[in-house]
């Protein structure tokens, strides 16, 4: 996770060290976690980030600069609205999963602005909004790529060769894919922001392994001396 | 580019298409016009005209079995809704598919959407409901937009909303999108995920669907291929259903071939009237040249593998007979009988150049990744799971390792709420009942394996 670089008691010459420096009397074993309401009035940068903090983070990411920030524009409220029509009247709440579809389709992933107004539309708790967020992989929390290519690692697919067609993506794409973790951060993004890979779940067409997802254009049969053409095929967009 | 469509490629003698009729036509496309001129819609109209309680006595008659996995009666299914309910009844389609192996609902949706809005309409009518939800994979952004289109050309036609086709019934469908979790693909998940929450599934009892389901109503959850059965049910009258496939069998079924073979492929066949030998050599081609036939996931990668040089005892007492691998029919008891299960139809194919270890390991790792974590059997296991499966993978396990394996699959399978504690022991059950030497034989009495905690206690305890 990048720490906040926007804090102002930070001196001009940040540097990393000195952070990690001052950080060891948070590791210690009787300190208690930092509170939010605390952490206001103690003036020790970056502040770290509580539980809930952490989990609605969005992480800054060579990508950012293909998505708008997020704002409400008009579209946006009349297909929240038009969604939200479609469950009974006292069930807005069911309407979790399609607005947050609507965000991530418009600004790339779910920020927490986009979480506090998913909350606020459908008058529900933020952490509702939240959990909901964290639960699924198909929600990401901070920017990818210009192109996101999901591939299918499972076993049909992984037969046909998605982990090589993988290795191939990263190595044209110069993405850096080993600190991803399944479960916590999947996505790998390249330095340009081009580029995220992402391994996905089977995608349910093992009939044409390997198969991937590029944004949210299907592509069969994808092996990995292909990678190239596909890549190329996207040059213009 | 993304989905390639083969028009004019012929099925297979073998096939009998009923659902995939129209999948790979040449001249076809999912519009509605085009389904009209093929009589569409006009066993809605026949349909409609019938009691609901004729339609449900229909499907009960033609011995539909679901085919999103558990091979459940849906005539049955239906029949459970209770008679003195006063609140709505809602169905919903389940087109989750997301059991690795399973690609058969995809072309249905993104080819045929007319036929499955045609079945959930006479479902809905047979069981009472005005609101439909289609809950459809994320990773299938194309066919929502089809479908919300077909929903619309519907609309204009008045197959569905208000008074449809002047009978009085009113429906309205509509989709739901989820957000790539396999765990949706469990009813009570779906129905929880619908609700706008984490799939968690529900326990039941007593929350069966049809009793306690979407919000607390009676809810009817059908796989996509089970609903587009309806059509031809009606169409041809349950007792000329029944006549296809085999007792206790009935129908069509679709057979989604992938991994090791020369021509994999989505086949529809009567159930119970293709055995092994000829799905895999006649309609799929064979192995890869010199290459041999090593193991088979019959339904899905939830099912119990197959050594396809087993052979088999089927049918109990004396009725009892010897069965090689090769003809055993794709039907559910047959392959029940064989241990394993007919689920989803999604058939994987490894041969003999696949090292068990690792298609081991590319299974647990899904698991791992894919359960929900609501109850600590399955939330703990699955990722015990693979700990355990990454060193017998990579060389470094003890042969004491694949006991440990075998010892946490039993214990996952029957305590959880849903069945994916079932559904992620027994592949590894049977990958060490059927291939215990070939994992032992990668590991060494040598490996030392130690957990972190451990060397961590090795080093403190050193200091010392």
């Amino acid at each position: 996770m990048s720490s906040n670089t926007e804090v102002p008691e930070v001196p001009a010459d940040r540097s990393a060290e000195d952070a990690t420096q001052s950080a060891p009397p948070t590791d210690g074993t009787n300190t208690p976690l930092p509170r939010p309401s605390d952490s206001a009035a103690v003036e020790d940068p970056p502040p770290a980030l509580s539980v809930l903090e952490e989990n609605i983070h969005s992480a800054k990411t060579p990508g950012e600069k293909f998505f708008p920030s997020f704002a409400v524009t008009e579209g946006l409220e009349e297909k929240a609205n038009e969604r939200i029509a479609q469950y009974p009247d006292d069930q807005k709440r069911s309407a979790v999963l399609p607005l947050l579809h609507e965000v991530q389709h418009r600004f790339g992933y779910i920020s927490p602005e986009s979480i506090d107004w998913v909350a606020g539309k459908l008058d529900i708790e933020p952490i509702k909004v939240v959990e909901v967020v964290t639960f699924y992989p198909g929600f990401r929390q901070k920017a990818p790529g210009k192109l996101h290519i999901r591939v299918c690692r499972t076993l049909s697919c992984a037969m046909g060769g998605s982990y090589e067609l993988m290795d191939k993506l990263c190595e044209i794409a110069q993405i850096d894919r080993s600190a991803s973790d399944p479960h916590k951060d999947p996505i790998a993004i390249s330095p340009c922001g081009n580029y995220s890979v992402e391994f996905a779940e089977c995608l349910a067409s093992c009939g044409t392994a390997p198969v991937c997802l590029v944004n949210d254009d299907f592509h069969e049969g994808v092996t990995c001396d292909k990678a190239e053409e596909l890549l190329n095929s996207y040059q213009n967009a | 580019m993304s989905i390639t469509y083969k028009p004019g490629k012929k099925p297979h003698p073998n096939e009998h298409r009923l659902i995939f009729k129209n999948v790979d036509r040449r001249g076809w496309n999912p519009s509605i016009k085009r389904y009209l001129k093929e009589d569409g819609y006009k066993t809605l109209k026949k349909a409609l005209e019938m009691d609901p309680k004729d339609v449900i006595n229909e499907v009960k008659t033609s011995g539909l079995r679901g085919r999103g996995g558990a091979g459940f009666p849906t005539g049955i299914k239906w029949g459970f809704i209770p008679p003195n309910n006063t609140k709505p009844v809602y169905l919903i389609c389940n087109c989750d598919e997301s059991e690795p192996g399973t690609f058969k609902d995809r072309y249905i949706v993104h080819q045929d959407p007319h036929q499955l809005i045609e079945g959930m309409v006479i479902s809905a009518h047979a069981v009472g409901a005005h609101t439909a939800y289609i809950y459809i994979r994320e990773e299938f952004p194309e066919a929502a937009i089809t479908l919300e289109k077909a929903i619309q050309e519907a609309k204009d036609n008045n197959f569905l909303g208000e008074n449809i086709l002047g009978s009085g019934f009113d429906l309205e469908i509509y989709i739901h999108r989820g957000a790539a979790a396999y765990i949706c693909g469990e009813e009570t998940g779906l129905i929880e995920s619908l609700e706008g929450k984490r799939p968690y599934p529900r326990i039941k009892p007593p929350y069966f669907p049809a009793a306690i389901g979407l919000y607390m109503a009676p809810t009817i959850v059908n796989n996509v291929e089970s609903l587009c059965h309806v059509v031809h049910i009606m169409r041809m009258g349950g007792e000329e259903y029944v006549k296809l496939g085999t007792p206790r069998n009935s129908g069509t079924r679709i057979l989604c071939v992938s991994g090791d073979v020369k021509e994999p492929g989505y086949f529809e066949v009567e159930v119970g009237k293709v055995t092994f030998r000829e799905l895999l050599y006649d309609m799929c081609g064979g192995p890869k040249d010199g290459r041999e036939f090593k193991a088979v996931i019959p339904g899905g990668s939830s099912s119990k593998i197959l050594r396809c040089n087993e052979s088999f005892k089927i049918g109990r007492g004396d009725d009892a007979k010897d069965m090689d691998f090769w003809d055993i029919p794709l039907d559910f008891d047959t392959l029940a009988a064989a241990g394993s299960m007919a689920g989803s139809g999604g058939v994987i194919v490894m041969d003999d150049s696949r090292r068990m270890s690792w298609v081991l390991n590319n299974i647990t790792h899904f698991y791992a990744h894919e359960s929900c974590g609501q109850c600590t059997p399955c939330r703990e296991g699955s990722t015990w799971m693979k700990k355990v499966s990454d060193r017998i993978e990579d060389g470094t396990a003890t042969p004491t390792d694949v006991d440990t394996l075998e010892q946490i699959a039993y214990q996952i399978d029957g305590k959880t709420v849903c069945a994916f504690g079932e559904a992620s022991a027994w592949p590894v059950e049977a990958m060490i009942d059927k291939f215990r030497d070939e994992l032992v034989g990668e590991t060494s009495e040598d490996n030392n394996f130690k957990s972190k905690e451990r060397i961590e206690q090795e080093r403190f305890l050193s200091s010392v």
